[in-house]
């Protein structure tokens, strides 16, 4: 079995194995989509004239597979550092290229399984989200998303020394950034200010692209600005990432 | 395990030269030279922060020293050395557990990333006694089974060079006794094997040869018998009290001292034969006991302060303790063993 392969096994075993990783990575997100779901049934965006479970899913789904990308990989790294296993790693001659492939299919297998959970759940009659023709466009989107999403997990994973610290920094940065990013609340109830400043947030990239593709909300070119956001995302983190990673707590 | 090849049969495993490694103003390692010989086993003692686990970690690649040469293997481990690292086993931590994982899923997991097959972690598993807790998770195991999974870790792809540290701290007396086995096992398979413990007794039982290290530097380099003897620490015979006053014991021509400890008469003597004939001339050897100095007595004089009798003659139980606590305390009582050790490191 290559090291790849293992990897690969180990991760996802670890990540089946747990409740709370399965409750946070799935239902969580879940549970948001079916409040706000509930709370708007049937009713419309006034700006637009759109139901707004064409805004709530896509927007519940960019922020459940962003934030399992950037917890997933923020945990992994603590902890692999913290017990050792990075120092493992390295006496092993397994090169770099083989663990970060590995953790980031994992990575991609859990954004899909998500994504495929929360659009059944929203196109359940009692919701009725109704799928865009242009639907295939989201998987790359997705892909695009949960990369830039890994590199800001990498620099926080590096950062970050205990679990506590993880949870911290990466809800910091997640729950503000979803509401700010429309992903609860359409961004075209937000008042133009906020719709500018929203911009900066990569959050913001991932669901206008996932908007346009699933819902139709949003052209083509809206989806080429969300990817290309997210690939300038990608590697201002991915730089930042290499940056701060760090084999060992100790100096 | 496949056995070692046969041109690593001779040479130097390691050969450091003058290794110097400084954290802010604390001088790490500071200037040690040695050279551990292919299928040795090769013990670092020193009490903590003496700069054993730097100078294992400069050996290992995982550092770079500031100045200085380590060659491992032949080849030069720093920076990451690809090529060098399957011939390294390195036992980690008992935490660096894959988690939420078996103990076989984590050890065929580490077998993987050296490139080795399934079949390698089950042997190994079954070398370190952990065979019945296969399938039982990481997280679950007892300290010394984990300890023990650590150390598979470290053997599971056959490595020439494996560095263990404190291999046997977390072990219950049995479990120390069976790894012993499996580290002499390892050594007649050509192995070469460097490890640091605070057990003396092991490091006298299993090593060729020691390295004693105080204030990153190394005070002694030698076989534990060829420091034992150098050291010249008094044997002791130990009589039932009730069996010989005092006086008596200590008028035996060539008794230096006397001392009455848990209800023995300790009779100090640098020729315990002789003594040994006087005593049993004259109330017979029933009950007596010798205990000569061992690696502990010299450990203790070389790293300062605790080369005192209370400590000695309660060594066996207390010894680890004593030195922990001890470093630091400049010694006040340089003898005569000191000095030689010295010349000799």
């Amino acid at each position: 079995m290559s090291a790849y392969a293992a990897l690969t096994g180990a991760g996802f075993r670890a990540q089946v194995r747990d409740k709370a990783t399965l409750f946070f990575t799935f239902a969580f997100p879940l549970l948001f989509l079916v409040v706000f779901g509930l709370i708007f049934r049937g009713q419309e965006v006034e700006e637009t004239g759109r139901p707004y479970i064409s805004y709530i899913a896509p927007g519940v789904m960019s922020w459940g597979v962003a934030n399992a990308a950037v917890f997933g990989v923020a945990f992994t790294l603590m902890q692999w550092r913290r017990d050792d296993l990075l120092r493992l790693i390295r006496m092993t001659p397994t090169r770099l290229p083989a663990v970060l492939a590995s953790r980031y299919v994992i990575s991609l297998a859990v954004g899909a399984v998500q994504a495929v959970v929360f659009v059944a759940v929203a196109m359940l009659p009692l919701f009725g989200l109704e799928l865009n023709a242009r639907w295939p466009l989201a998987l790359p989107v997705l892909v695009l998303g949960i990369t830039a999403f890994l590199a800001i997990g990498v620099v926080i994973g590096s950062y970050a020394e205990t679990p506590e610290a993880v949870a911290a920094i990466a809800n910091c940065l997640m729950v503000p950034m979803a509401f700010l990013s429309g992903s609860f609340l359409p961004l075209d109830m937000m008042p133009s200010w906020l719709q500018a400043v929203s911009r900066v947030l990569p959050l913001r990239y991932l669901n206008d692209a996932v908007s346009a593709a699933l819902s139709g909300r949003g052209g083509i070119d809206d989806i080429a600005v969300g990817c290309g956001g997210l690939v300038v995302f990608t590697v201002i983190f991915g730089a930042i990432a290499l940056r701060t990673f760090r084999w060992s707590n100790k100096t | 395990m496949a056995s070692v090849p046969d041109d690593a049969a001779t040479g130097a495993a390691i050969v450091a030269d003058a290794i110097r490694k400084r954290y802010g103003d604390r001088q790490a390692v500071d200037g040690v030279s040695l050279q551990v010989n292919r299928g040795e086993f090769f013990g670092l003692l020193g009490p903590n922060g003496a700069g054993k686990t730097t100078l294992v970690e400069i050996m290992e690649g995982l550092r770079q020293a500031d100045s200085g040469t380590v060659t491992v293997l032949g080849q030069s481990p720093w920076p990451r050395n690809v090529a060098l690292l399957p011939r390294l086993g390195v036992q980690t931590q008992s935490s660096a557990f894959f988690v939420r994982q078996t103990a076989r899923e984590h050890l065929r997991t580490v077998a993987a990333l050296y490139g080795a097959g399934r079949e390698a972690a089950d042997r190994t598993l079954e070398s370190v006694g952990l065979t019945g807790q296969r399938d039982v998770m990481v997280e679950n195991l007892s300290g010394g089974q984990r300890q023990r999974l650590a150390i598979a870790s470290a053997l599971v792809h056959g490595p020439e060079l494996i560095f263990l540290d404190e291999p046997t701290a977390a072990l219950d007396p049995q479990a120390r006794r069976d790894l012993w086995k499996v580290l002499r096992d390892l050594k007649s398979e050509g192995r070469t094997i460097v490890y640091t413990t605070h057990h003396l007794d092991e490091a006298e039982a299993l090593c060729d040869r020691v390295a004693i290290l105080v204030d990153g530097s190394v005070v002694a380099l030698d076989s534990p018998h060829h420091l034992v003897s150098a050291a010249a620490a008094p044997t002791r015979l130990m009589i039932p009290a009730e069996r010989m006053s005092e006086a008596d014991a200590a008028a035996i021509p060539g008794v230096d001292r006397v001392t009455v400890q848990g209800g023995s008469l300790v009779l100090e003597t640098a020729v315990s034969g002789k003594v040994l004939q006087a005593v049993d001339a004259l109330i017979g050897l029933d009950g007596v006991q010798t205990r000569t100095a061992t690696l502990e007595d010299v450990y203790l004089e070389l790293t300062g302060g605790a080369g005192t009798e209370g400590t000695q003659s309660t060594r066996s139980a207390q010894g680890s303790d004593a030195m922990n606590s001890t470093h630091g305390t400049n010694s006040t009582n340089s003898t005569h063993g000191t000095e030689d050790m010295e010349r000799q490191g």
